[in-house]
């Protein structure tokens, strides 16, 4: 079987872009992985683009402005997971020999698109009767709280974390440090999180070109070229009987495909990025994932071993609290700073001697199962 | 029994009498005993499509909770929010008719019929949530 490498990036700046379009940022993101790459274009063959509340065939006008139209391109929906299984779509092509190079990009316009919190959709039935995503990991976050002693204090500190290592990273949605007072005092939404324990609503893009391993040999820059090890997806399962809402059995079962498909276990892990929507839904991807046991990331987090420069540090980029969250876009630029860590390009945020890293997302809800999308994406040097 | 009250919460699954008692709907697979909120056609653990609609108990315990302070328009703030884990087992989200300081994870709950605004006519509508008391 091939290998399969990421030859090329590209991000926007994540934030708010009221003028701008989900397939003008879109677009700009691919430029950037086209010239990252120092390829040809006409050398991409497929293409996929994930994106959530955009208008339809959203992908096609970003193939149109970059010139690239007339390859094949899905569009992809997945929630929060989007952009995430767009890269899937590549790698899938490239492995099945119908691409030698291939494109997959999540853009997403969010700016003046919402009133009031973000809900699970509006024919959900928990939805009608007050369900928010908010609420619902708020209380996840009640339930550790309860199970393993976690305070507001340890939950506060992820995003401590995570905006500072955002103040690191010129692309992300927030540019200052803020203390844990900031985030105790911040304004209520669910009990206990306040505004600082969500991510924000971002607009932005990010695109990753995605090559076989002969490909490379034969055109490409091996000494940049980062392997994609595992791209794993997982649809939650429908509950038989209430479940622990603080275990993600999802994230566990897409994170051992990956495992498996990468050859790599859980000690092996330099660095993740993962998808902290919400302080507490850091916590449990970490220990879904197996990088630390169940009730004691947050004990971790305060000793300072999730940090850059600590023993496996999370979120370097910024994470989706702290560089922004452009749903779609989040998959790929977790990649894209996977990437960035792996070649050393990572500047000011470099994490030394990165080899392996892992990237983990998980999107949207439906009632009654564990979570409707889970990505789980292994990266190597 | 009656289902003549307008209901604001998936009618077939919210079932109130004339005199103004009220229970849940759910499934129940008679070949490996799963429950199911809201009702369902084909059964998860075993793939049965034979499942059979039966009122779920209107008393329960508290799982986990949040006091949401932003919400869509539909919603007057602050409210209580939890996930009441019935008998069978199933667990069933719904807004708890208490004062935050009230609120315990752990605590029993029994299901309430309550007034929930209006359809697009106007008719009053009923809604359903869970009230501190009773035993599972
Ligand atoms: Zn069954």
């Amino acid at each position: 079987m091939t290998d399969v490498y990421v030859i090329g990036i590209g991000m926007t700046q994540f934030g708010k872009h009221p003028d701008r379009t989900a397939a003008g940022l879109g677009a700009e993101a691919v430029r950037g992985a086209i010239h990252d790459a120092e390829i040809d274009p006409r050398a991409i063959r497929t293409a996929y683009a994930g994106h959530v509340f955009q208008p339809m065939v959203t992908g096609q006008q970003v193939l149109g402005q970059v010139g690239l139209a007339g390859i094949p391109l899905a569009n992809v929906e997945n929630a929060c997971s989007s952009g995430a299984t767009a890269i899937r779509g590549s790698f899938l092509d490239i492995l099945a020999g119908e691409a030698d190079v291939s494109l997959a990009f999540g853009t997403e316009h969010l700016t003046g698109a919402f009133k009031g919190a973000f809900t699970p959709g509006e024919d959900d039935p928990e939805a009608a009767v007050g369900a928010t995503m908010p609420a619902v990991y708020a209380m996840r976050a009640r339930r550790y709280m309860e199970e393993f002693d976690l305070t507001r204090e340890q939950l506060a500190r992820i995003s401590v974390k995570n905006k500072r290592n955002a103040a690191l990273n010129p692309l992300a949605h927030f540019k200052k440090d803020i203390t844990i007072d900031d985030v105790l005092m911040a304004k209520p939404i669910a009990e206990p999180f306040g505004l600082l324990d969500c991510s924000p609503v971002s607009d932005g893009a990010a695109a990753v070109l995605l090559a076989s391993g002969d490909w490379v040999q034969r055109h490409g820059d091996p000494s940049r070229a980062i392997r994609l090890a595992a791209s794993a997806l997982r649809t939650g399962k429908v509950e038989t009987a209430p479940g622990s809402m603080t275990f993600e059995e999802l994230t566990r079962d897409t994170a051992d495909d990956a495992y498996e498909r990468a050859g790599i276990g859980p000690a092996d892990i330099d660095f993740a990025e993962v998808h902290d929507c919400f302080t507490i839904a850091e916590v449990l991807r970490i220990e879904g994932l197996g990088l630390w046991e169940q009730g004691t990331y947050p004990a971790a987090v305060e000793r300072g071993e999730a940090d850059i420069g600590g023993r496996l540090p999370v979120n370097p980029s910024g994470g989706l609290l702290g560089k922004g969250h452009p749903l779609a876009a989040t998959g790929v630029a977790q990649v894209v700073e996977l990437v960035k860590q792996l070649r050393g390009e990572a500047g000011s945020r470099q994490i030394e001697g990165a080899s392996v890293g892992i990237a983990h997302c998980r999107g949207g809800k439906t009632v009654g199962v564990e979570g409707a999308a889970c990505t789980v994406q292994i990266l190597t040097r | 029994m009656t289902t003549q009250t307008p209901v604001s919460f998936r009618p077939h699954d919210l079932v109130v009498a004339d005199d103004g008692t009220g229970y849940l709907r759910g499934s129940r697979c008679p070949s490996c005993g799963a429950h199911y909120f809201p009702t369902r056609e084909v059964c998860a653990g075993c793939l049965t499509e034979d499942l059979e609609t039966i009122p779920l108990p209107t008393r329960g315990t508290l799982y986990t909770y949040t006091v949401v302070h932003r919400s869509t328009p539909a919603f007057e703030v602050p409210y209580v929010l939890g996930y009441v884990d019935l008998p069978g087992p199933v667990r069933v989200l719904g807004q708890i008719d208490a004062e935050p300081d009230q609120v315990t994870i752990g605590m029993d709950v029994q299901l309430e019929i309550v007034p929930w605004g209006t359809d697009a006519e106007g008719t009053p509508l009923l809604g359903y949530r869970f009230a501190p008391g009773g035993h599972a």
